[in-house]
């Protein structure tokens, strides 16, 4: 017996030495090379880690609009021009100069000349045109094709030389050459044969091997491997320098590591795993963040107040509420003007947000610095006030039991349904309801899954929603399905054959004429207007909008944080990295990150 | 045992068929459908492309046929969130979940045997606290167990917090590659095999204890074997009965646990596939990880049926042959 045991004891200690033995090899031996190592000025090598919550749909931007596809095009691809995520500026990509008609409608692109494609073919105005073609090509369907049409009329792009483009306009356009961010340029001699065959949707789907890819943009894809990571290379002919003449990226490799849930995300970068995550930290999360910043481990950065914020609105579409009698009074903005001010923002932002966010009273919060009117009519806390209004409408409460009625007795009591699992729903929806209460309006909170959410939304099947619609664009003449009473965006009423309201229809005219403006001075006096009809008659109402943080690890540098998405990456080619690979013999060079030139 | 071999794979097919078309109604009555990915920004142009190209414009009826057509030829339908076909999406994912449940399995096994006949044959301050270590593992949800261990493995930094090989794995060699998959395999494979060990465990446990008073080891005891002997020889033998009973279910258990341990650990396996299909509601993409699920679970059982015929004399018997 005694022999016996000690046999399996010794086996014992024998597995627990081999897996100890094993695991503190596995600790001691270099694996990412994430280990910092202290330094400002950017070298060229490393790799930079970052994290995706998904698995791309498409390594084709014209037919994917899932965010893991646009990241992936950020890093591979490059525009005619864009537009500065830090600064919201418009920068010169592709195009290295361009001159514009006296009548907005004509502008002439200068490409910059000799560049070349990932795989070392020329690039010329042929690509430019060829991207055109292929967005608006009918069998293509391209989701980007409606953000580059000007006055009902596909932009037109003709190429008088191999370094010139003329892109026309059927009209004049507010955001004008903007626009064209919004288009990354394709290689013709890789897709063309798709377009001609009629298969360029399904051209460069996951499958294609990344031999057969080809951009401008700072890297390649070098691998995919479905469900656990993208890794890119150096793009060996990017075409940008910066101001000491190395040649960018400075990276030698971006890693996309796909994790799916967001807490394993934030232990991953505390760990030193990643170097940044995909998105912003939710509010939740910042007091982890900041321990493990104080504790060197990570930095925290501020974006900035998010471009979108929570909204709260009443289905308002005619044919669908017309026998629902609560209809009368929930279609007359006294009745959401009363709401409004039932809600004290200040309280809303400290609750939902636990602080970190700063009260809005529109759609265009602070944060879109361009667009943001400070002038919009507010509607301050008063509850006698909002009690006055809802009076007014022949709403009170009359039973006794706490919810104004009509005199017919219809009860101003609403289902109010929200994404489940999103915390800043959660308690947006408790605090609203709460609120709410207070001038006897009873909101019944149905969280439902996204999908859910949606379909309701657009078969207009609701009474409310409680949600954060996201802009597409900063300039608003981009987000024309969302102003316009047709638009398909136009949320709380879809897709008008008419405008329903006076208002709507005010707005209609107000933004065809922004969105057809070259005047910027005109189009902010327009677009304030159609801030102030708006928030005089509340088809949705707005609360606050989240103070935005990002995080990375301590070794990554250049870092030029957006509001936009991605937050980090966006600005790709300038990163670098403190860590091995960097080449300590570049250490005297000076180059600097924002002010990049090209060779 | 030919004829038992046969009426359990028509079993498996049987159940494969009913999962994946259990799967494929349910997802499509479920409120919302695939098109909600495409945003609240989608034109119906666009949403009505997408209900076609899924078959969502059909009837119910009109759908499963076409689906279940095709997928007697293997062609289990396209993905939306991956926007290729399901079935080698379906297959590069079970092989990754296989490996995990593989090795989540034989350490359940190992440890929780072990464990159970120290509990079982000992009542001591040992046996006592394996038994609370046990209560606790079994009580813990494989949701809370995954986030624990990746909170540890990110403080101390002995293992990966997740994910199913390091960033630099296609640049290793095979030995290397090997090595690394090993070095990923223990968180997932804890929160997963951690419940699974305690309810051996607590089935080895007390059923040893009851086979150490049947008459036959009393007799051998008379007889003078040694106490070793006695367990190992004699009463663990019987013993293992009730375990090979539950065998087939805890591979299901598995399964099941593994799709939030997938998840959270960022394993690129089936029960995450699932979870993010479901999400999306990518509806082929749904029935074929069902069918591959319940595919699992057919072997599971079966396994568990041959490991009962082999521990128990009598089962073998009474299979005729």
């Amino acid at each position: 017996m005694t022999v016996t045991r000690s046999r399996y004891l010794g086996v014992l200690v024998t597995a627990a030495l081999l897996v100890a033995g094993f695991l503190w090899w596995r600790a001691a031996t270099p694996e990412n090379g994430l280990r910092s190592r202290a330094g400002t000025v950017p070298r060229r090598g490393g790799q930079l880690v970052a994290s995706l919550r998904t698995d791309p749909r498409s390594f084709n931007r014209y037919v994917a609009r899932d965010f893991t596809t646009e990241a992936l095009t950020t890093l591979t691809h490059d525009r005619l021009v864009r537009i500065n995520r830090a600064t919201f500026a418009l920068e010169p990509r592709l195009a290295e100069r361009w001159e514009s008609s006296e009548d907005g409608r004509t502008h002439t692109v200068h490409l910059r000349h000799g560049l070349s494609w990932s795989d070392g073919t020329p690039f010329t105005s042929a690509d430019v045109v060829f991207s055109f073609e292929a967005v608006f090509d009918r069998r293509t369907e391209s989701l980007l094709a409606s953000s580059l049409i000007v006055a009902a009329q596909p932009m037109r792009a003709t190429a008088p030389d191999a370094d010139t483009v003329v892109i026309s306009f059927a009209g004049p356009s507010g955001p004008g050459v903007r626009l064209l961010d919004n288009l990354p340029i394709l290689p013709r001699h890789k897709l063309q044969a798709a377009l001609a065959g009629g298969t360029f949707a399904e051209a460069w789907d996951t499958r294609t091997p990344p031999g057969d890819l080809a951009g401008m943009g700072p890297f390649v894809l070098r691998e995919y491997q479905p469900g656990q990571r993208l890794v890119l290379d150096r793009n060996p002919h990017y075409w940008r320098h910066a101001e000491d003449g190395t040649a960018l990226p400075y990276l030698d490799r971006v890693v996309l590591e796909i994790v799916p849930d967001q807490n394993a995300e934030l232990l991953r970068l505390q760990a030193r795993a990643i170097d940044t995550t995909q998105d912003a930290l939710r509010p939740e999360d910042f007091v982890t963040a900041r321990r493990s910043e104080q504790q060197g481990v990570l930095k925290m950065v501020e974006l900035g107040v998010a471009l979108d914020a929570d909204a709260f609105w009443f289905c308002l579409k005619p044919e669908a509420k017309k026998k629902d009698p609560r209809f009368a009074f929930v279609q007359k903005p006294q009745f959401r003007q009363a709401i409004s001010h039932a809600v004290d923002r200040e309280e809303f932002a400290q609750t939902v947000y636990l602080s970190e966010a700063v009260p809005v009273w529109g759609p265009i919060t602070s944060g879109n610095r361009q667009w943001f009117d400070p002038n919009v009519p507010r509607y301050p806390p008063d509850l006698d006030k909002a009690r006055a209004l809802l009076k007014g409408l022949g709403l009170e409460d009359r039973d006794g039991n706490g919810v104004v009625e009509d005199a017919a007795g219809t009860e101003a009591r609403f289902a109010v349904i929200t994404q489940r699992g999103v915390t800043s729903y959660e308690r947006g929806t408790t605090v609203l309801r709460d609120r709410a209460a207070k001038i006897g309006i009873a909101l019944d909170i149905v969280p439902l899954e996204f999908g859910a959410m949606i379909q309701k939304m657009l078969a207009s099947d609701y009474d409310a929603i409680y949600m954060k619609p996201i802009m597409t664009d900063l300039d608003p003449a981009a987000s024309m399905d969302l102003w316009l009473s047709s638009g398909s965006g136009h949320f709380w009423n879809l897709e008008q054959t008419t405008p329903a309201t006076e208002w709507e229809k005010r707005i209609d005219t107000l933004m065809l004429e922004q969105a057809a403006a070259t005047d910027d001075r005109r189009r902010h006096e327009l677009f304030n207007d159609v801030q102030r009809v708006l928030a005089e008659n509340l088809p949705v109402l707005y609360f606050a909008a989240p103070r935005m943080y990002a995080a990375h690890s301590t070794r990554v540098i250049n870092v030029m944080p957006s509001v936009l998405r991605p937050p980090i990456l966006w600005n790709a080619d300038l990163l670098a990295v403190n860590g091995p690979g960097a080449d300590s013999s570049s250490a005297s060079a000076e180059a600097t990150a924002d002010a990049p030139s090209s060779h | 045992m030919t004829a038992f071999l046969i009426r359990r794979l028509l079993f498996a097919i049987v159940l494969v068929v009913f999962a994946a078309s259990a799967a494929l109604l349910l997802t499509r009555l479920a409120p919302g459908d695939v098109t909600s990915q495409l945003g609240p920004g989608a034109t119906r142009a666009e949403i009505a492309a997408t209900r076609a190209r899924f078959a969502l414009d059909r009837g119910l009826v009109a759908q499963w046929t076409e689906w279940a057509g095709r997928a007697v030829r293997f062609d289990l339908g396209e993905s939306f969130l991956y926007n290729r076909p399901v079935a080698p999406l379906v297959r590069a994912a079970a092989v990754n979940t296989a490996a995990l449940a593989v090795v989540a399995l034989v350490t359940a096994t190992l440890l929780g045997l072990a464990l159970g006949v120290v509990t079982g044959s000992r009542h001591d301050a040992v046996a006592a606290i394996v038994r609370v270590l046990s209560l606790v593992s079994i009580s813990i949800p494989p949701l809370l167990a995954s986030l624990l261990l990746a909170f540890i493995a990110a403080r101390t930094g002995w293992l990966p917090v997740g994910g199913m090989s390091s960033v630099n794995a296609s640049d290793m060699s095979w030995p290397a590659w090997l090595s690394d998959l090993a070095w990923h395999l223990p968180l997932p494979v804890l929160a997963l095999a951690l419940p699974l060990a305690a309810t051996f465990e607590r089935l080895q446990s007390q059923s040893l204890a009851e086979a150490l008073h049947q008459p036959f080891v009393r007799a051998a005891l008379a007889r003078g074997v040694a106490p070793s002997g006695l367990i190992l020889r004699h009463a663990w033998r019987v013993s293992l009965r009730a375990i090979c009973g539950v065998y087939g279910v805890a591979i299901g258990a598995l399964l099941s646990g593994s799709f939030v341990v997938e998840y959270v650990t960022a394993w690129p396996g089936l029960g995450r596939l699932m979870y993010e299909a479901l999400r999306a509601r990518d509806i082929y993409l749904v029935a074929g990880c069902a069918a591959m699920g319940s595919f699992f679970l057919a072997i599971g059982t079966l396994a568990g049926d041959l490991l009962l015929a082999a521990a128990d004399p009598r089962v073998r018997e009474a299979e005729p042959a």
